[in-house]
């Protein structure tokens, strides 16, 4: 069974959340402050994480940041206030999505959904985007014959453009193709993820030649360095 | 604001400097006049005694000159006459003077006046002595004299000390000679004399003026940097001061000045912090709110997912549960949002949208029953303008929501019409409408023309504040018109560009098919 951490400070909501996602079938660990959570995810190596923003004795930016230093599992933000700043923190730190509170319950279970799917396992041929070969069967990537570390959900991004190289993709097609989401959404999700994978991929990320901004529009495969 | 001060504070000056040169043109004017005249008088009286004592001299000469012909008969008494008359010019007197001999007419009137020996010297006119004085000289036999002009036979005329005294010539009638004092000399003395005064009092008119404008500057700066120190207060530079120097009035005026100004910093501030608090406070209740709301409806959806095994009591008190908790959520964003608006936090987000698209998909949106009929009214050209479409829309849906709840089923008529720079939406139903004194409160937060009724569909009452706000936030305008009974009329007008003002509007707010109407302007209340 997929194990879920759940790490709310309010009891109430994290037992609700509890039941909510055994009933879909998941197994919860449920986490109430900030300092308890690395050592039971070391311990249960969970499958996704379910993080409150604001949280006593570590806020929810730094048990993200701390998951990200061990771990590529996907993490998403609940927070109370979908237009702060805390959420862009949240994403910088390493987050994959959030979602805003009061939120219905069958949609946190479908945006969980979308982020345990396993992308690209059917394919067998490995693709190219600028100098780096991303093999869709081991969910590794490869530049200059290192292998380089991708949350599953900036794999799944860099598929999503690697595929279609001659694409435009537009933040909301992006939105639709890798987070699922099928009505307008928050388009920050778009930009900070390619930021956060530029830094990993991109040779200098200021001068981006794998994933290219097209202004205006969105984003596209470049050539890489010839 | 600081043009206006300008003129305003020399005004000021302008006064007091106008009062200062009219008193001291006047005093100046009344002391030059008594020295000019008593200079010129003195000048006068001194050249009239000389001329009157060398008059009399002159005429003893002449009589004598004349009673000489009598016992020498050698003397022609035309001769005699002769060098009388030439006697002015031929004299080494100081003064230039002429000599004048008329024969003074019969007392008894009988004509032809004695005139044999008539006559002047130097081309003298002897028309021009004055009669008054040849009637005193002919009466009283003695000297008399006056000052006069006298004037030439070529025309010129000349100021004079006119002297005359009457003398007998033997074997004929009696005479009345006048000697003519030119007073050319002293004219010219006095006239500089007076040129003098006048450019000396032109001189200290100046000064006085230069001296109290540069005094009334002077004082009058503190006064200047007060009102200039308080038009940056009034924009909004609390910091500033006035310079605190010396220990005069002025003095004085700065530190109170400067007393008001902190008093007032910290008055502005203290409701500065009162009102960001109570910001804050909203903002955190409905932000705390959301968690414990999470749960509730979480914890309802999973009862909900067993309501076929429930009585149908229950059942139904979930479904009104859960949609309590839906309007809940409403309340809560609404709050949120017109916390933001009070924080001044709300940004636009702006992008080139199709309005007719928006609008459309409002309706579409909108909870319309069957029966319900929506008239739309578009231009057949596309219409775009770069706007925040999430406000928009929301404006839209919610003037859409309220002719659906007002309308009493009858058709909701929308229009789009545009201008060079602007886009206007209008909202019409034909149903209960609202009086001129609830269209007062219509953009109020929580107010409700009918309370009885217009829970019905469950709105925040937030709703058209949070338009207003929205339309403002675009510098747009949402204004409306309602009659009892006759419906309701909402016209949105916003710029097609952010940041441009509204010029014109291109649908008014009142509705073409009522005539007599009453706008309502919720800028106005």
């Amino acid at each position: 069974m997929t194990l879920i951490m759940v790490v709310d400070d309010d009891q109430d909501l994290a037992e609700m959340l509890g039941i909510v996602l055994n009933g879909s079938g998941f197994e919860v660990d449920l986490v109430n402050s900030g300092d308890q959570v690395m050592p039971l995810f070391s311990a249960h190596e969970p499958e996704l994480v379910l993080l409150d923003v604001m949280l006593p004795g570590m806020s929810g930016i730094e048990v993200c940041k701390e998951i990200r230093k061990v771990s590529m599992v996907p993490i998403v933000m609940l927070s109370a206030k979908g237009d702060s700043h805390d959420v862009v923190l949240g994403l910088e730190a390493g987050a994959d999505d959030y979602m805003v509170k009061p939120f219905n319950p069958s949609e946190l279970v479908a945006r969980i959904k979308v982020r345990l799917r396993r992308s690209g396992g059917d394919s067998h041929t490995s693709l190219k985007i600028g100098d780096i070969v991303i093999d869709q069967v081991a969910h590794t990537i490869i530049r200059h014959g290192k292998t380089i570390q991708l949350t599953r959900l900036e794999f799944d991004l860099l598929v999503v453009l690697a595929k279609e190289p001659g694409r435009v993709f537009s933040r909301d097609a992006l939105l639709s193709e890798v987070w699922g989401y099928q009505q307008a959404a928050d388009t920050r999700l778009v930009n900070v993820h390619v930021q956060r994978l530029r830094a990993k991929i991109e040779e200098d990320a200021d001068n981006p030649t794998v994933i290219v901004t097209v202004r205006g529009v969105g984003y596209k495969a470049g050539t890489g360095y010839e | 604001m600081r043009a206006f001060w300008g003129i305003r504070h020399r005004s000021i000056i302008f006064r007091v400097i106008a009062v200062t040169v009219f008193f001291s043109v006047l005093l100046i004017t009344i002391v030059g006049s008594v020295l000019y005249l008593q200079i010129s008088s003195e000048i006068l009286r001194e050249k009239l005694n000389e001329s009157v004592s060398e008059t009399r001299s002159l005429v003893d000469y002449a009589q004598g000159e004349v009673d000489a012909t009598i016992y020498l008969p050698a003397l022609k008494i035309d001769k005699v006459v002769d060098k009388i008359l030439k006697s002015g010019d031929l004299t080494l007197a100081a003064s230039p003077r002429e000599v004048a001999l008329i024969g003074t007419p019969r007392t008894t009137g009988t004509p032809g006046a004695n005139s044999t020996f008539n006559g002047a010297s130097g081309g003298v006119n002897i028309q021009s002595i004055p009669l008054t004085l040849r009637r005193q000289v002919v009466k009283s036999g003695d000297i008399k004299w006056v000052r006069s002009w006298i004037s030439y036979r070529d025309g010129t005329r000349v100021p004079a000390i006119i002297i005359g005294s009457s003398i007998e010539i033997p074997r004929a009638l009696p005479y009345e000679l006048y000697y003519i004092f030119l007073l050319k000399e002293q004219n010219i003395i006095i006239s500089f004399i007076g040129r003098l005064l006048l450019l000396s009092g032109l001189l200290l008119v100046l000064l006085i003026g230069a001296i109290s404008w540069s005094v009334l500057r002077r004082a009058l700066s503190p006064i200047r940097d007060a009102a200039e120190i308080a038009e940056q207060l009034t924009a909004g530079d609390l910091g500033r001061r006035m310079r605190v120097v010396g220990q005069d009035e002025m003095t004085r005026l700065a530190i109170s000045f400067n007393e008001m100004a902190v008093s007032m910093q910290q008055q502005i501030s203290r409701l500065e912090n009162l009102s960001r608090l109570q910001q804050r406070f909203v903002s955190d209740v409905s932000h705390e709110l959301r968690t414990p709301l999470t749960t509730i409806r979480m914890a309802s959806e999973v009862i909900s997912d067993n309501k076929e095994k429930m009585d149908p009591a229950v059942a139904r008190s979930v479904e009104l549960l859960q949609s309590q908790i839906a309007r809940f959520e409403v309340l809560l964003t609404d709050l949120l949002e017109v916390s933001r608006f009070d924080a001044r936090a709300s940004i636009l987000e702006v992008k080139e949208t199709d309005m007719k698209n928006l609008v459309n998909s409002c309706i579409d949106q909108a909870h319309v029953t069957d029966n319900q009929e929506i008239v739309v009214n578009f231009p057949p050209e596309s219409v775009t303008a770069n706007v925040d479409p999430r406000r928009i829309e929301r404006i839209m849906r919610n003037l859409i929501a309220n002719a659906i709840d007002h309308g009493e089923g009858k058709a909701i008529h929308i229009t789009i019409k545009q201008a060079q720079t602007e886009v206007a939406v209008s909202v019409r139903d034909y149903g209960v409408g609202f009086t001129s004194r609830e269209s007062l409160h219509l953009f109020d937060r929580f107010w409700r023309a009918d309370p009885s009724r217009s829970r019905l569909r469950g709105g925040t009452g937030l709703g058209l504040s949070i338009s207003l706000d929205d339309a403002n936030l675009h510098q747009g305008l949402l204004k409306a018109w309602g009659s009892p009974g006759r419906g309701a009329n909402f016209v949105l007008t916003v710029p097609k560009t952010p940041g441009i003002s509204i010029e014109r509007e291109p649908i008014p707010i009142d509705p073409p098919d009522e005539l007599s109407t009453i706008p309502i302007d919720p800028e106005e209340d």
